[in-house]
Order: structure tokens, then C-alpha cells, then sequence
């Protein structure tokens, strides 16, 4: 059953690989200039016709579109994606340089945005009608509401120009002195700024499937026949834990984009920020990469939220659909 | 054992229950038994202490000496855990469904007598065995079991527990006929060789002949008679109650 | 009760933006694009209601002007959203069977793709103006229409009046138009208005990162993004004020929203 599930799963994953492959290989297909300009950027006028001939034949020019994009994608899973027009390197060499300060961006404030609104969730879930379930509510909506980058110039302007005790923008690692308490100072604000206007929707979206989960009929007969409150909120939280990572799956897409933005606005020097440039710039293979990394990014996480999904509910271990 | 003296309840001002009165004695089984409305189900909730929020009930319900619908939060846990079990209509979905039935076994009654593991499993095993049911249903989920099976896993937490009484709210409703038998029996059973007392209550005239020894009639929120269940069959009171018998034969 | 006097509250406030940046060219007195360099960064005041920016052009006429495009741009890509999102749900509910799950399972592929992605991949080459990033965003923005679209139609497809029409031997288009999406309307109308807002929030993030409206166009988003050069100069009122149109905008909108959701679950809740 294991096996059949997780075999499922993949599969989905790699289609939606597939599409956004399909959309990347799109956008180079009608990016102005031929394709061998396309690839080699910047250098091709340093190719010769003999050269540009040779990588027409390696791309299968003279074939198909649909041709062509198999030849594009048996190059990109060997990890071949080209090279940049601005930098003239491999995009691959730059997509890699970036990812740590990515992983480390969506790493932490995904951590605090999971733990904060499990607190907060719980906290108000397990107190129907009280203040703190009725203020969750509000606060959620009303933080939810405030575009991130927003927060992120009231911050810079407050932080960094007013009390100037945070550094404004950056990745803290131009100087090279400082090390990683550095790079953390600069974390401080983008990751700020993202767990402040994610974290009430979320513990939103915890406490109300606890409150849902509380009105089950077993939640009586268990404290009807005195089972420990204790007990019976763990497996409450067990069973609501369900949707919210749900929940989570869903919304990571929209969250990855949004960290893109707060990346930009704090040149915080990852992903997000790659791609937005490139876009700027019209560094197309730049830009493909900078998709296809964050499909993949996006693909994994929801991977992993599945596997834990999977882990937690019985009913899919065991095929019961009932 | 129990005595229940003029209890009412209002849900958000609209009387459910009105000024009812009754018993049950120690060692015997007694059934309260009308139609759906009449108020038995809530008259239970206010037992409990688990009326649905809105709801208030007056009156007298003593336990022990300790009146039930006032003792404080604390106290009510207290009871719930050392002297009353109850059981209730929907077995199906008295269980959480993704919490294997050996914890929810443990927490249901070996937990509440301080019971090491190994000591519940073994004990709980035997009951489990007596009961028909294979050890092995300890290590499913809820949902791999049937409605009578986990009706039956209910009553082995009350055999494990001895509880000082047992309420049985509508138990076999949810059940089939052939299954509603055996429960019945498994009832009886638990009476005649534990003395254990129950409060069973029911739709159904045929289970109150068969294994109660005194009955409590509810109609509209209010108990219209009550005796033994000789004394009513023979020579009802009440013309509902009549009809009520003349319906059954 | 209390919440159908917030919901006045809400469509009230929505209302007073709209017809504000409706009317934007009565209500300021300056020329959104006047640049006047002779007055650039003069703080909120009585000649400047709001300040001037670092061309000396009047905050405040921006402000409605932007507000005016940014309005414009979510309406029109939520109009998009909502013809494709009615049409793709639409047949996959009512039609059913393989068609539905095919049709659903590239759904949920895509719905797994950061819809931002796309669309910087389109504004890539596109160099979009205003009309095509409309476009765009509401190109991206269907999915979750056509899911709810779905789940009604199938949900109507077993209502007894559907099965009745079906059986008096109702036209197919009565059936689907005047039966299904009719009663559709509550659902797809909230989550339009999610939808909308989600399309203000794209427009502004787009315009902001620079990859938006064209800049000589005013909108809320363009406004800050020139306004982060001009708070690191302590220029706060060019930057602040935007964010809160645009956060009040999108405050109306949810509570709107959440007051229009799902009516039978709020009054088990009270």
C-alpha cells in the first residue's frame, strides 16, 4: 500500500515537473534571438558558423518544436541549463550559489510560521467562545492583509534608517567578515516580516479544525467517561493536524511566491531575487533556471508534507476510503 | 444508588425537561424508556455533566452523597472516572478513528485503576476473549472494525472497570437484531455476575422485558410513571403507558 | 446580527475607495503626472495634502489615480479568472467521469505552481503594459474558481429541481444556465472576491518589483516601488500611504468575504 502511495504521489510531482519544464522551454523557445544566442548568451558572437552549426544539430533546430524540447530536456536533468547572458558563467554554478540563502530563508520562517501558529492555534482552538478565540480570528485577517513587502519598507524604514541597529538589505556575506551571527542579523528583517503576515492564517486555519475536530461525537464519550482532558486534546491535535497540513501543501506555492517578492525588497541574495533580476534583465536561461529550481523546490516540499500526512493518518495507510 | 428529585432542564430558556423524578437502585438494572424527544438522552447529558452549552438543569441527582449537578468540574472528573461508564448509541463513532483501539482501551479503563501496561493487556486480553473478540483487534484502528464490535469493546471497558453504575444510552440502536441480542445478553451477564448497576435507556419495550428490573416511562419531557417492571407490564397507570403496551402485543 | 452590521461597515469603506479613485480627477487638485521640482519631498501639509514625491508630483492625486489602475487591473484579470475558471469547472462538473479527473488532476498539477512564477515568466518577454498583465494575472488566476465551480455543479447535478428539469426534458443550456450556475452564484461570488484581492496583491508586487505596470503609469504598487529609495532618505509619507490603501482595500475585501462564507456554518457557531 506504501509503496503504491508514495509511487502516486511521484508521479504527480513529476508532472507538474513536466508542466513547468514544458513552460520554461516556452519561454526560450519565444525569447527574442535565436536559440544558440538564447543559450550561449553573451558568447555567441564569439562562436563561429561551424560552432553555431554544431549546437543547431545538438538542439535538433531543424526539427519539430516538440523535438526540440526533448533534446532541451534530456540536456536539463543532465544538469546542463545553459549560460547566462549577464554573467556569461553556467546557470546551474549561479542557481546553486543561491540556494542555500533560499533554503535557509523558507527553512526558518516556514519552522517559526509552523510553531507559532500551532501554538497560537491551539491555544484558541481549545478555548471555544473565549478572547483569545475570538481576537485569533480578527488578528489573522488583519494581518493576512498586509502585502509583506509593505511591512518589510515600514520596517527598513524603522529599523534600519530611524534606530539604524539592522542592516537594511543584503546577505551579510559582501564583507566575508562576521560569518553566520552576521548572515543572522540579516535574516532578522525578510524573515520577520514573512512570519508576521503568515503566521495568523495559519493558526487560523488550526484553530478552526480543532473546533470542528472538538465537536465529534468520540471527543463526549471520551470525556463522558472521564479519559484525561489531556489525553483527549492529543488526539483532537492529532486528527486536526490532518487539514492544517493540508493547508500548508496548499498555500506553500503562493508562500514561495511570496517570499520572492520580500527576497527583492531585502536583496536578500537567493532564489527569488536571482529570478526577479532575470526577468529584468531578459537573462532567459537565467530565468528558466530560476523556475525550474523553485518547481522543484515547491514539488519536494509538498513531498514531504504528504509523507508526513501520510504518516499520521491510518485511514490512507491502510486504503480505507470510507 | 442514584436518585434523581425534580430535575429540569432548559435549553436556552425553552424547557426540555420538566420536575422529573426517579431511582435507580443498587444491583439492579433500570430502564428509561420513550420516544425520541421525550427527554431520556438529555436527562443523561445532565447526569454527566456534558449538556451541550446554552443548557441548564435544576434540581437533584444524588451519587454517592454527592449531588451531580452541582459538584464542581473537578469533582464531576473524578466521578466520570472512578464510578460511572457510560455507553452510548453510536459505537461507529464513539472512538477516535486514528488512534489504535489498544490506547483507547488503556485510556478508557486501565488507566483510570492505575494499571501497568503489561497488566492491562493481560487483563484486557481475557475480557477480549470472553467478549468473542480476538486479541488482535487491539492493534486496529476503529475503523477496521464494525459497529458491534466496538459496542462490545465498549462493554469490555466496563467489565475491566466495575464501575459503580453503568448508563447504557440507547446501546443497541445502532446495531442489528442479532447483535442487539447478544449485547442484551452481554448486559444481563454483566449485572447478574458483577451486580453491577445499570440505567439503561431505550425505545424499545422488548429490551425493558427482557432484562430490567424496574422502569422509569418519560413522555414530552416529563416522568409519567415508574415501578417495576412487573408491576407496570401488569397493571399500567398512565393511558400513555397502556397504549405504549397495548402497541407491543 | 453583529455580523451583518460588519458587513455593512466593510462594503461601505470598499465603497467610499472605489468611488474615490473613481472620481479621482474631481477630488485632487493637482495633475497626477505634474512634476513640480521645485517642491520634490515636501512633507504631508496643507498645500500637499499627503506630500510630494521625489519629482515634487502631489502624493495624494497619485494615490487615487494609482488606486483608479490597480482597481482597474484586479477587475478586468478577475473577470478573466472567472470566464475561464466557469468554463473549466463547469465541464469538468458537469460532464464527469474520465473527462473530470483528467481534467482535475492537471488542475492540481497546476495549482502546485507558484502562480507568480508564470507570471514573471510572461512578463519576461511580453513587456507587458497594463491591458496584458491584467491579462496575465487572470490568465494565472482561474484555479480555484473552476475547483468551486466544480464541487457545485456536481453537488447540483444531484439536487432534486436539477434532476426534475432534466426529466420535463429542459434544454441542456436551460439546464446548465439558468439552473446550475444560477445557483452557483453565493459560491463563485466569494471567492471572485478572494480572487480579488489576490489580484491586488499580484498587481502590487509586480509593480513593485519594477516588472509591472509600465512606471510613467501611476498605481499603488509603482508608488512603492519608488518609494524604497525615498525612505532610506526619510521620505516615510510616500511609502506609507499606498500600503495602507492597499491595506485597507484588502482588509475590506477579506472581512467582506468572510462575512459572505459559508452562512449556514456561522450561525452554528454563535
Amino acid at each position: 500500500m506504501t509503496v503504491k502511495w508514495i509511487g502516486k504521489r511521484m508521479m504527480m510531482g513529476i508532472i507538474v515537473l513536466f508542466i513547468v519544464s514544458f513552460l520554461s522551454f516556452f519561454i526560450m523557445h519565444a525569447a527574442p534571438g535565436d536559440p544558440a544566442a538564447a543559450f550561449y548568451g553573451g558568447n555567441a558572437q564569439t562562436l563561429n558558423a561551424a560552432e553555431k552549426e554544431r549546437i543547431s544539430r545538438v538542439f535538433s533546430l531543424d526539427r519539430p518544436v516538440i523535438a526540440q524540447y526533448g533534446t532541451w530536456l534530456a540536456e536539463t536533468m543532465k544538469g546542463n541549463l545553459g549560460v547566462s547572458y549577464k554573467e556569461g558563467r553556467p546557470v546551474s554554478t549561479i542557481l546553486m550559489e543561491r540556494l542555500p540563502n533560499t533554503l535557509l530563508l523558507f527553512g526558518v520562517t516556514l519552522f517559526f510560521i509552523i510553531i507559532g501558529s500551532i501554538w497560537l492555534g491551539t491555544t484558541a482552538g481549545m478555548k471555544a467562545g473565549s478572547l483569545w478565540d475570538k481576537g485569533l480570528s480578527t488578528a489573522s485577517i488583519v494581518t493576512s492583509s498586509i502585502p509583506a513587502f509593505w511591512l518589510g519598507i515600514l520596517f527598513i524604514s524603522f529599523f534600519a534608517v530611524k534606530l539604524g541597529f539592522l542592516p537594511s538589505s543584503g546577505t551579510g556575506d559582501i564583507g566575508g567578515e562576521g560569518g553566520f551571527t552576521d548572515k543572522l542579523r540579516y535574516l532578522l528583517m525578510p524573515a520577520t516580516v514573512i512570519v508576521l503576515t503568515h503566521v495568523g492564517i495559519y493558526a487560523r486555519f488550526l484553530q478552526e479544525s480543532i473546533k470542528a475536530e472538538s465537536r465529534n461525537y468520540y471527543v463526549t464519550v471520551a470525556r463522558a467517561n472521564g479519559v484525561a482532558e489531556q489525553v483527549i486534546r492529543k488526539g483532537i491535535l492529532r486528527n486536526a493536524s490532518i487539514p492544517y497540513l493540508n493547508y500548508i501543501g496548499m498555500t506553500i506555492p503562493s508562500f514561495v511566491g511570496g517570499s520572492i517578492i520580500v527576497e527583492s525588497l531585502f536583496s536578500w541574495s537567493g532564489l527569488g531575487q536571482l529570478t526577479v533580476k532575470a526577468v529584468v534583465t531578459k537573462d532567459f536561461p537565467l530565468l528558466m533556471g530560476g523556475i525550474l529550481l523553485t518547481g522543484l523546490i515547491v514539488v519536494l516540499s509538498l513531498f514531504v508534507i504528504d509523507l508526513i500526512t501520510y504518516s499520521l493518518n491510518p485511514r490512507l495507510r491502510k486504503g480505507d476510503v470510507r | 444508588m442514584l436518585s434523581v428529585r425534580q430535575l429540569s432542564i432548559d435549553i436556552e430558556g425553552k424547557p426540555i425537561v420538566r420536575n422529573s423524578s426517579f431511582s435507580v437502585p443498587l444491583g439492579k438494572i433500570t430502564s428509561i424508556i420513550g420516544e425520541s424527544g421525550s427527554g431520556k438522552s438529555m436527562t443523561v447529558s445532565a447526569l454527566l455533566g456534558i449538556l451541550p452549552p446554552g443548557a441548564k438543569a435544576t434540581g437533584q441527582a444524588l451519587f454517592y452523597d454527592k449531588n451531580l449537578l452541582t459538584v464542581s468540574d473537578k469533582e464531576m472528573m473524578e466521578i466520570r472516572r472512578t464510578h460511572l461508564f457510560t455507553i452510548f448509541q453510536d459505537a461507529a463513532n464513539s472512538f477516535n478513528p486514528s488512534v489504535k483501539m489498544r490506547h483507547q482501551l488503556f485510556e478508557f479503563s486501565g488507566r483510570k485503576s492505575g494499571d501497568t501496561n503489561e497488566e492491562f493487556r493481560l487483563k484486557m486480553e481475557g475480557i477480549l476473549d470472553d467478549l468473542g473478540l480476538a486479541p488482535e483487534i487491539m492493534e486496529q484502528y476503529p475503523f477496521e472494525l464494525s459497529g458491534g464490535m466496538l459496542q462490545r469493546c465498549m462493554i469490555a471497558c466496563a467489565l475491566y472497570m466495575k464501575p459503580g453504575l453503568l448508563i447504557a444510552d440507547e446501546p443497541t440502536s445502532a446495531l442489528d437484531m442479532v447483535l442487539q441480542k447478544e449485547f442484551i445478553g452481554l448486559l444481563k451477564r454483566l449485572n447478574e455476575q458483577h451486580g453491577t448497576t445499570i440505567l439503561l435507556i431505550t425505545h424499545d419495550l422488548d429490551i425493558v422485558a427482557e432484562v430490567a428490573h424496574d422502569m422509569v416511562v418519560m413522555r414530552h419531557g416529563e416522568v409519567i410513571e415508574t415501578g417495576s417492571v412487573t408491576e407496570v407490564f401488569d397493571c399500567p397507570k398512565h393511558p400513555y403507558t397502556k397504549l405504549l403496551l397495548d402497541s407491543r402485543f | 446580527m453583529k455580523s451583518r452590521k460588519a458587513l455593512t461597515f466593510w462594503c461601505t469603506i470598499l465603497g467610499i475607495i472605489v468611488v474615490m479613485t473613481i472620481f479621482a480627477g474631481f477630488l485632487s487638485s493637482y495633475e497626477p503626472n505634474d512634476m513640480n521640482l521645485d517642491e520634490v519631498y515636501t512633507s504631508p501639509g496643507e498645500s500637499h495634502l499627503l506630500g510630494t514625491d521625489h519629482l515634487g508630483r502631489d502624493v495624494f492625486s497619485r494615490l487615487l489615480e494609482g488606486g483608479k489602475v490597480t482597481l482597474t487591473v484586479a477587475s478586468i484579470s478577475v473577470l478573466v479568472s472567472l470566464v475561464i475558471g466557469v468554463l473549466y469547472g463547469g465541464i469538468s462538473g458537469y460532464v464527469g467521469g474520465i473527462v473530470d479527473t483528467v481534467m482535475m488532476r492537471f488542475l492540481e498539477a497546476l495549482i502546485t505552481i507558484p502562480s507568480l512564477i508564470i507570471i514573471l515568466a510572461f512578463q519576461a518577454f511580453m513587456q507587458g503594459g497594463m491591458w496584458s498583465m491584467a491579462l496575465i494575472i487572470g490568465v494565472t488566476g482561474w484555479l480555484v474558481t473552476a475547483r468551486i465551480v466544480r464541487s457545485e455543479f456536481i453537488r447540483l447535478k444531484d439536487a432534486e429541481f436539477v434532476k426534475m428539469a432534466i426529466m420535463f426534458g429542459t434544454p441542456m443550456w436551460r439546464i446548465i444556465f439558468g439552473h446550475m450556475l444560477r445557483n452557483s452564484i453565493p459560491a463563485i461570488f466569494v471567492v471572485t472576491l478572494f480572487n480579488f484581492a489576490g489580484a491586488i496583491f499580484i498587481e502590487v508586487s509586480l509593480s513593485f518589483l519594477g516588472i509591472g505596470v509600465p512606471p510613467a503609469i501611476p498605481s499603488w504598487g509603482n508608488m512603492l516601488y519608488y518609494a524604497q529609495n525615498d525612505i532610506l532618505i526619510g521620505a516615510w509619507w510616500i511609502g506609507v500611504f499606498p500600503g495602507i490603501m492597499i491595506f485597507i482595500t484588502i482588509l475590506a475585501i477579506n472581512f467582506i468575504g468572510e462575512a459572505l462564507k459559508d452562512p449556514e456554518r456561522r450561525r452554528l457557531d454563535a
